[in-house]
């Protein structure tokens, strides 16, 4: 019996040593981790390391970050009271944008991008593989040093893996910034030899094509073209002696050329099949917005930034869509300004503010509240939700209160709010579900909603479930204005009429421009509009340099707001809403009508002033003390 | 055959159910024995015997007993033996109601005397057990004392008595030809006899040569403070740090040794989280001590920080068979938390000042405030939030039944008890536990010792599912985001919620019927098996083992709700009255989550402990493997409906699986000498490897050594000590070096390659799991090491009567994760060199602490008190670079202290707007035009007449732990009655007031905090032009946070705390023996029990709880319980 106890003692503390050395104990083998040599082994998990960095390609508006979207008064940040302040009552940028929102600077994705292309070269799949994903990888790099050539001009272009050598001596590794123009050369370049290794498939939305490279070659040129063209001429203060910010009027041509050429390469057709997206012509309004939520063999779309439910989804639905009816209790967290809202034409290619008052000033009262917004671009409704429409088969209910015969309005501290009407005894609903109420977070506080890559599926503003709708990076539209830009700096107004006016016919317009039509305003106006909420609108603040001279630091007046409507330089330093009220005016004729005023909100305290140092994102002190060859950026 | 013996062996581990039926049949040995009448062995009780002092001092040093030298076990056998010593039965065993057989055994024919008498303790009441022995005699010559405390032994005329009794101060008598001597032993105050458990054994205080502090069952069980261990921390020892800035049920208290960082736990020698610690029944635990120097260093890899060591009740050897059964019940309320305007018409004055202040215009008219004013209209209403949410007098309770015991070859303590804690945010937020814990020893043989310890919790946090990762924020943030004019009801009909537009916050929906539910409950079971062998080749050589399986295991589901929030229409000419759905959420949110984590550790050694003479020698060898594996699956569903409680594949959109594993291995030995009790010295050290560096990077050493002198058993101290002023002095050094390998980097970083699961990519409508270079390889770190250097005393004073010690102590930690800064690479160069082991700092401090205790009469007290202080200082970086002077200033953590915080100075408030106009610095950056009477003036240290970060100072200390913490005891007896206090103090650390305690309406517009109404106004609001009144606070506005006086840190918002606080104060009546012993009771006590009643501090400004840490003072505060209790002893 004792024996027994013998022996169970000793299994008891033996039973783990002895049979295991310390070294084997020791050794927990990853579950996780793959040799480089295994995760070149095979063609599946060559796309997963690709899919990795398809997944990581940097945006500068990101879907999975709402607050992305809406700054320069085109909306306003309507999400909390902390981050509606952070917004509108600064007066000045800082040089890396608000949240450093302006910044990028990710080298250890371009190394990754490096060591991909340098490590495929030893893999044993096949070559057309090989050639397929490494082209993939080199397109994936030329777009992110497109997207820091934006921000920063000339960056160091670091094409191979580098290591450092523990010598103590790190000099070989500081690679100077380049010039502005070898920046873009390098990305045109590449584009150039691309497109014949991708594939011209334009089924293909979310991998490199033909397409996506030309698509790449057309904007990296167009934007080069009007750095050259504007930078000595409007603000020639920004710009290094070394090139690195400032690339040479006289490149604007070359690069203007390559533009249209690369814009009409794609659009003759030698990438695919790309059209604009008309698969609603009875609804324009719908049909555009149909085109940033519509995946299924979407024309216009040339690449895209793909999410898939389950797989990989984003909030931006959940956090912006209308607040009244939504999955979740919020919403509602950017509205579209009135500043952007009336740069919408009407559709006889003419410009006016919206109409609250007739030419005594007296409110105009209408019956419905979209009759206001007759005869508008189509894109209007297809981008921003108005009052009185439709979002998931739900009308918005967005109204400020009733305003009493007298001019007094009675409303309420929160939305839906009721009070009780002169005359009656029972409370009853005085202001909307949707807002607007003065300082209160997630409704209408501008009276508008945005539409533009708000999903209107259902669920899709659910926390579970969330969004798959994809960032569009090209589309086909873009293509055609930057020909029409392109052509119109070449002097060929005839020819840039031709193409603006296929996206414009697209938005309801029925009488085509002219040629003597076209000016800078119409191409930077059309753009705006057109591209609305896609992040485009930063970079043209920047390039056509006139970022300065829309946000000059002066508080912007109603009369600043309703003037100068369509003019690329027009003041726009705080956004303005534009709220409607019911008449309540019982036995009068007006009574149950609608009257709208613009509004600028109380939360509104700063005019924002953009410095000339804005025009390039700031490299920190910690990148330039880490690499003594880097210049800093001017003016800052 | 290896594979089947460890499967066999897990397996064992694994079910509890095993280990009970192991330990069933070993407990039914025992009352087997019992059954047959036997009484309790002599052995046993000599266990208890040799405890205390003068035996040992008597014999191990008596020079006429050479031959009794050897190990206390061998001692024993000896000792035992009836030619040697025969000692009367003492009837202490089961069987209470025998009358002792009282037998003598004399050794000496001449002029013997019988003396007979009582032996009693302070109270009066007979002490059984008790050993007479006669003092000096050549032969032992003793006896031991009856139920009735009575004895007789038959002595020489002139000898001296010796009257011993364990945790009594020994009694020497003279007989003087008496036949009668009666005494009255009192309680050791002293307790240089106690024994103190340490690094793999245990130790006597006397001889203890680091810096260690315990302290024992009953000081922990007293505090009912809470849910865990570490809430009853605070003030009880010397070196230790507290704060409790959450105290939700459940919650555990941040507790650092020396603030060094977070310690080891070792519970009964395994090496544990922090949870385990915190998940102990207070009940259960026999001492907690802390090593808070080198002696720590045994520990080696994860010791850098200290450890606290748990060990749990045993049951002794020849203790009888008691049953415990304790219970109470508490209620529990915040001790403090913001008060908010509960008047809509406050609400509007406040909202019309603030729109005024900030913007200038209100939309609240003069005829909205009459009307909020009469509060009859709807929207005009108000509603207490507060006194909605807060249910006051929560209930906390618990139960605990234990029996324990033992033997001549077992003794064991069996435990259970039930916790339920549940909270002021309403009854369905509540923590359960119950723990299960089962000790038994058992002598196989002679030599065989083998003991199984089961030791497990069952917890459950179960509590409304609410929107956001912490369950708790919303409720609490309703009191702050909710107005008076908002109602929790359409209509005030509790059938309808009412649509309050952020309806996360609406508390109404707040519980499992409309909000769901969240429960995670957690299971940990630990079974420790230990087994001894006492060699036979070499007197006092063992070999001991232990293995230890541990299991956690946790299952979290959680399931939010979609519903509907209503807004009501009353009934119109037209209409009826209707309620309708216009908010609510339709999102349903279900997860759960599994995790299990296993750990192995065991520990295989050999003990060698001898006396040879006035030598004393102990070594240790042993060799500790430590295994980890913690697995988890979370998954993510969007159910069909609230309903079924089930996870289906096809609504299911998550599933996360992990799999971690860590391993350690440490080879520890220890040399302890000590001659004559006088000079001592340890030495220790401890080879350690860790699975997380880099193969050749794994292995550290960390040697430790202490030296001890009691110089108050020198000769020319005699004079002092046997005058009973200074009783014991001993001073003692350690200097110790200690690893920590949480060091910042993870396991597997020393590899290169890919990670697999890195994003996914969406390519062609294909989702593709990523993978991603893993960046360079981290091979260089390894180990920091921590060398701590300790210098104190201890000293007993008076009798005894008086108790200290004090320590000075300095840590040095070198191996620092930082960046050789001197060596720059580009960014552009896609990784950063790796960090290496080249930054320093320092941790120093010391701490002192007193006790005294006495009695009067029938009254007894004692008293007790430590402070404790530990600042750290960061030493150097590696060859650092500052771009300019000021650079430098700001930037550089050079040789200075660590955790300061940097803000502006504030000089004063603006009294008017002329000053404002004139004065001739800009304080805000905007030249004053956003200032008003009442904003903050802030000193401009560098005269440019700006204010900026030029401008800021170090005005405070860190905003984690105390550098001060401090404790005061009372205990105080009087008869049947107990009393006893606990305080403590806690100074210099910094609490921020920000957010909702700086600012007016932060909770995105809601309502205010009380405290805020105390700002800057206008007599009339509406009015611009009309007189400012004084306040204490700078003038509201409407939430505009980039203003001045609220965006910058300073001291008008900073403070550096001060609290003293009321922990224990407990009031207990013993029933009397006489009356309780007729219903066969041994003991019966009931008690009140208040903690937290109440505390000093300097944040009266503030409504907080001076511990909480969240600077937004919204964070769940600790409660003031209220406790009522019964204790009895079966």
């Amino acid at each position: 019996m004792q024996k027994l106890y013998y022996i169970l003692i000793a299994i008891l503390l033996g039973f783990s040593w002895g049979c295991e050395s310390d070294e084997e104990f020791m050794n927990k083998p990853p579950n996780q981790i793959l040799t480089v040599e295994q995760a070149f082994s095979d063609p599946a998990q060559v796309l997963s390391i690709l899919a990795n960095l398809y997944s990581r390609q940097f945006s500068y508006y990101r879907l999975n970050d709402w607050a992305t979207f809406g700054d320069f008064n085109e909306a306003f940040y309507a999400h909390t009271q902390g981050v509606t302040n952070e917004f509108h009552t600064n007066t000045t940028w800082p040089f890396g944008g608000i949240r450093n929102f302006w910044t990028t600077w990710d080298y250890t994705y371009i190394r990754e991008l490096n060591l991909f292309l340098e490590r495929i070269e030893t893999s044993s799949i096949t070559e057309d593989l090989k050639t397929r994903y490494a082209a993939e990888a080199k397109y994936l790099r030329a777009a992110y040093y497109l997207e820091l050539a934006q921000f920063y001009g000339g960056v160091p272009i670091i094409l191979e893996s580098q290591s450092y050598d523990f010598s103590g001596d790190p000099s070989y590794l500081q690679i100077p910034r380049s010039t502005e123009a070898e920046i873009y050369d390098f990305i045109i370049e590449e584009a150039e030899s691309l497109k014949t290794i991708l594939p011209a498939d334009a089924t293909s939305k979310s991998r490199a094509t033909k397409g996506a490279a030309l698509a790449m070659k057309a904007r990296a040129a167009i934007y080069a073209a009007s750095l050259a063209k504007y930078n000595n001429s409007i603000t020639p203060s920004v710009s290094l002696s070394g090139g690195e910010v400032g690339i040479p009027t006289g490149r604007a041509e070359e690069y203007y050329n390559t533009a249209l050429e690369a814009s009409k390469e794609i659009i003759e057709g030698t990438a695919g099949s790309y059209s604009l997206y008309m698969k609603n012509p009875t609804n324009l309004s719908e049909n555009f917005a149909a085109l940033f939520y519509d995946k299924n063999a979407n024309p216009e779309v040339i690449f895209a930034d793909d999410y898939l439910l389950k797989y990989r989804t984003h909030y931006f639905t959940g956090a912006n869509q209308p607040r009244f009816g939504a999955e979740e209790e919020e919403g509602g967290a950017l509205n579209p300004s009135l500043n952007l809202v009336q740069e919408f034409e009407l559709l006889d290619n003419t410009f006016a503010p919206i109409p609250t008052t007739d030419e005594n000033g007296d409110p105009i009262y209408y019956e419905s509240q979209l009759d206001i917004f007759a005869n508008r671009d189509a894109r209007l409704a297809g981008t921003v939700i108005l009052p009185g429409s439709n979002f998931k088969s739900r009308p918005v209910d967005i109204w400020a209160g009733y305003q009493l015969a007298n001019g007094t309005v009675i409303s309420g501290n929160d939305r839906g709010d009721q009070r009780i009407l002169p005359g009656k005894t029972i409370e009853q609903q005085v202001v909307g579900f949707d807002g607007p109420v003065e300082g209160a977070v997630q409704n209408a506080q501008m009276g508008f909603y945005l539409r533009k890559y708000v999903d209107p599926a259902p669920g899709s503003g659910q926390r579970g479930i969330q969004s798959e709708i994809w960032k569009i990076k090209y589309r086909y539209s873009e293509i055609l204005l930057i020909a029409a830009e392109a052509a119109f700096e070449l002097g060929q107004p005839d020819i840039s009429a031709n193409y603006l006016n296929m996206v414009r016919e697209r938005a309801g317009f029925t009488i085509p421009l002219k040629g003597s039509d076209i000016s800078l305003d119409r191409i930077v106006h059309e753009r705006r509009v057109e591209f609305a909420f896609e992040g485009l609108y930063f970079m043209d603040l920047k390039r056509f340099r006139i970022a300065h001279r829309i946000f000059d630091g002066v508080s912007m007046t109603k009369e600043n707001l309703l003037s100068g409507i369509g003019k690329a330089t027009k003041r726009s330093t705080m956004p303005w809403g534009l709220w409607p009220y019911r008449i309540y005016n019982p036995g009068s004729e007006n009574d149950g009508k609608w009257i709208y005023k613009e509004y600028l909100s109380k939360q509104v305290t700063g005019a924002d002033n953009w410095q000339l140092g804005n025009y390039y994102s700031n490299i920190s002190n910690e990148i330039l003390n880490n690499n003594p060859k880097l210049v800093r950026q001017p003016l800052q | 055959m290896k594979l089947k013996l460890r499967k066999t062996i897990y397996m064992m581990g694994r079910y509890f159910l095993f280990g009970i039926v192991i330990q069933m049949l070993a407990f039914n040995f025992v009352l087997a024995e019992h059954d047959n009448g036997q009484d309790e062995s002599i052995d046993a009780v000599l266990v208890k015997v040799f405890r205390g002092s003068t035996f040992q001092r008597n014999f191990s040093n008596s020079a006429e007993n050479p031959s009794k030298s050897g190990s206390l076990e061998n001692f024993l056998v000896e000792a035992s033996q009836p030619p040697v010593f025969d000692l009367t039965k003492a009837n202490n065993g089961v069987d209470a109601n025998t009358k002792a057989s009282e037998e003598q055994i004399t050794r000496d024919d001449d002029a013997d005397i019988i003396v007979t008498g009582q032996v009693l303790d302070e109270k009066g009441e007979p002490l059984p057990g008790a050993t007479i022995t006669v003092d000096g005699a050549p032969t032992i010559i003793g006896t031991v004392t009856d139920i009735d405390g009575n004895y007789s032994i038959t002595v020489p005329e002139d000898a001296v008595l010796d009257f011993s009794f364990i945790g009594f101060e020994s009694l020497l008598v003279p007989v003087d030809n008496r036949s009668q001597i009666n005494v009255t032993l009192s309680v050791d105050m002293s307790s240089l006899d106690e024994v103190v458990v340490v690094g793999y054994g245990t130790q006597k205080r006397q001889s203890l040569t680091g810096a260690i502090s315990s302290i024992s069952s009953e000081d922990i069980g007293r505090v009912r403070g809470g849910a865990t261990v570490s809430s009853g921390l605070a003030g009880k020892l010397p070196g230790v740090s507290f704060r409790m800035p959450d105290g939700r049920p459940g919650a555990a208290a941040r507790v650092q040794i020396r603030n060094m960082g977070d310690p080891l736990f070792v519970i009964d020698g395994i090496q544990q989280e922090v949870q385990q610690f915190n998940n102990l029944n207070p009940t259960d635990i026999e001492s907690i001590t802390i090593l808070k120097d080198g002696s720590a260093a045994i520990y080696g890899v994860r010791a850098a920080n200290g450890v606290v060591l748990v060990t749990t009740k045993k049951g002794s050897r020849g203790d009888k068979n008691t049953i415990n059964i304790n219970a109470y019940q508490g209620f529990q309320n915040w001790t403090k938390f913001m008060d908010v305007t509960n008047n809509s018409y406050d609400w509007a004055m406040e909202k019309v000042q603030a729109d005024m202040n900030g913007f200038g215009t209100t939309n609240i008219t003069k005829e909205d405030l009459e009307k909020y004013k009469l509060g009859i209209e709807p929207g005009y209403q108000s509603f207490n939030w507060k006194d909605f949410i807060i249910k006051k007098n929560a209930p906390i309770s618990q139960i605990d039944i234990n029996a324990s015991g033992g033997s001549e070859k077992i003794n064991y303590y069996i435990s259970g008890s039930h916790l339920k804690q549940s909270s002021v945010l309403g009854r369905e937020f509540t923590f359960g536990r119950t723990n299960l814990i089962s000790n038994i020893d058992v002598d196989i043989s002679e030599r065989l010792k083998v003991g199984i310890g089961i030791n497990g919790y069952m917890e459950e946090r179960l509590n409304p599912g609410i929107p956001g990762g912490d369950d708790y924020w919303l409720p609490r943030y309703a009191i702050l985001r909710n107005t008076p004019w908002e109602r929790p009801y359409a209509n005030d009909n509790p059938l309808y919620l009412n649509d309050i537009k952020h309806n996360e916050t609406n508390w109404a929906y707040n519980n499992f019927k409309y909000g769901g539910y969240k429960r995670e409950n957690k299971k940990y079971l630990q079974t420790n098996f230990t087994g001894e062998y006492q060699f036979d080749f070499l007197e006092g050589l063992s070999a001991r083992g232990m293995y230890s399986y541990g299991i956690e295991d946790v299952l979290m589901d959680g399931h939010e709700y979609t519903y509907e929030t209503y807004t009501y229409y009353p009934a119109t000419g037209e209409t009826p009255e209707e309620y309708r759905v216009t908010g609510g959420s339709t999102n349903p949110w279900r997860e759960r989550e599994t995790r299990k984590i296993e750990k192995n550790n065991s520990q295989l050694g050999l003990n060698y402990s001898n006396i040879f003479g006035d030598h004393e020698i102990g070594a240790l060898f042993l060799a500790e493997r430590y295994e980890t594996r913690a697995r988890r699956v979370w998954v993510h569903a969007v159910p069909a409906t609230n309903i079924l409680p089930l996870l289906y594949f096809n609504t299911m959109d998550r599933y996360d699986d992990s799999d971690f594993e860590e391993a350690r291995i440490g080879y520890i030995t220890r040399i302890n000498y000590n001659f004559d009790n006088k000079y001592y010295l340890e030495i220790s050290g401890r080879r350690d490897a860790s699975w997380k560096f880099s193969p050749d990077q794994r292995v550290g050493y960390f040697p430790s050594a202490s030296v001890g002198w009691r110089i108050s058993k020198e000769d020319f101290m005699e004079s002092i000590v046997s005058g009973n002023i200074l009783n014991d002095l001993k001073l003692r050094a350690s200097y110790g070096i200690l690893g920590d390998d949480n060091i910042g980097i993870d396991p597997y970083d020393y590899l290169a390659g890919y990670t697999y699961n890195q994003g996914t990519g969406i390519l062609d409508r294909t989702p593709i799991i990523g993978t991603r270079d893993k960046g360079q390889p981290i091979t260089n770190i390894t180990w920091l090491t921590s060398k701590i250097l300790d210098i104190g005393a201890d000293f007993s004073l008076f009798n005894g009567k008086v108790n200290g010690s004090v320590d000075y102590f300095n840590r040095k930690r070198t191996g620092l994760r930082g960046r050789k800064y001197d060596i720059v690479v580009p960014n552009e160069l896609g990784y950063n060199l790796p960090d290496e082991n080249v930054n320093s700092d320092k941790q120093f401090g010391g701490e002192a602490s007193l006790s005294y205790a006495g009695n009067v009469g029938d009254f007894t007290y004692s008293i007790g008190g430590n402070l404790s202080y530990a600042r750290s200082k960061f030493l150097s970086s590696y060859n650092p670079i500052f771009f300019n002077s000021w650079d430098q200033y700001r930037n550089s953590a050079e040789d200075r202290f660590q955790n300061l915080s940097w803000g502006y100075k504030v000089i004063g408030q603006f009294s008017s707007q002329d000053e404002i106009n004139n004065y001739p610095v800009n304080v805000d950056g905007q030249g004053n035009k956003s200032l008003l009477p009442g904003d903050l003036i802030y000193e401009d240290l560098n005269g440019d007449k700006i204010i900026d970060d030029y401008d800021q100072r170090p005005i405070g200390y860190g905003t984690n732990l105390p550098v001060v913490n401090g404790g005061l005891n009372f205990v105080f007896g009087w008869k049947n009655f107990d009393f006893a206090m606990d305080f403590s103090l806690a100074s210099m650390y910094s609490f921020t007031a920000d957010n909702e305690l700086r600012r007016a309406f932060r909770a995105n517009g809601g309502n205010m905090a009380e405290h805020l109404r105390d700002a800057w106004h206008r007599e009339d609001p509406f009015d611009l032009n009309s007189n400012w009144i004084p306040g204490t606070f700078p003038p509201n506005r409407f939430n505009q946070g980039g203003l001045s006086s609220v965006n910058k840190t300073s001291d008008f918002w900073m403070h550096n705390v001060t609290i003293f606080r009321a922990r224990t104060i407990q009031l207990g009546y013993s029933l009397p023996v006489s009356i309780i012993n007729r219903v066969k009771i041994q003991q019966a006590r009931v008690f009140v029990n208040g903690y937290n009643l109440f505390f000093f501090d300097n944040l009266k400004d503030y409504p907080i709880d001076p511990e909480v840490t969240d600077t937004n003072g919204l964070q769940y505060p600790q409660n003031r319980i209220i406790n009522i209790g019964v204790g009895l002893t079966l």
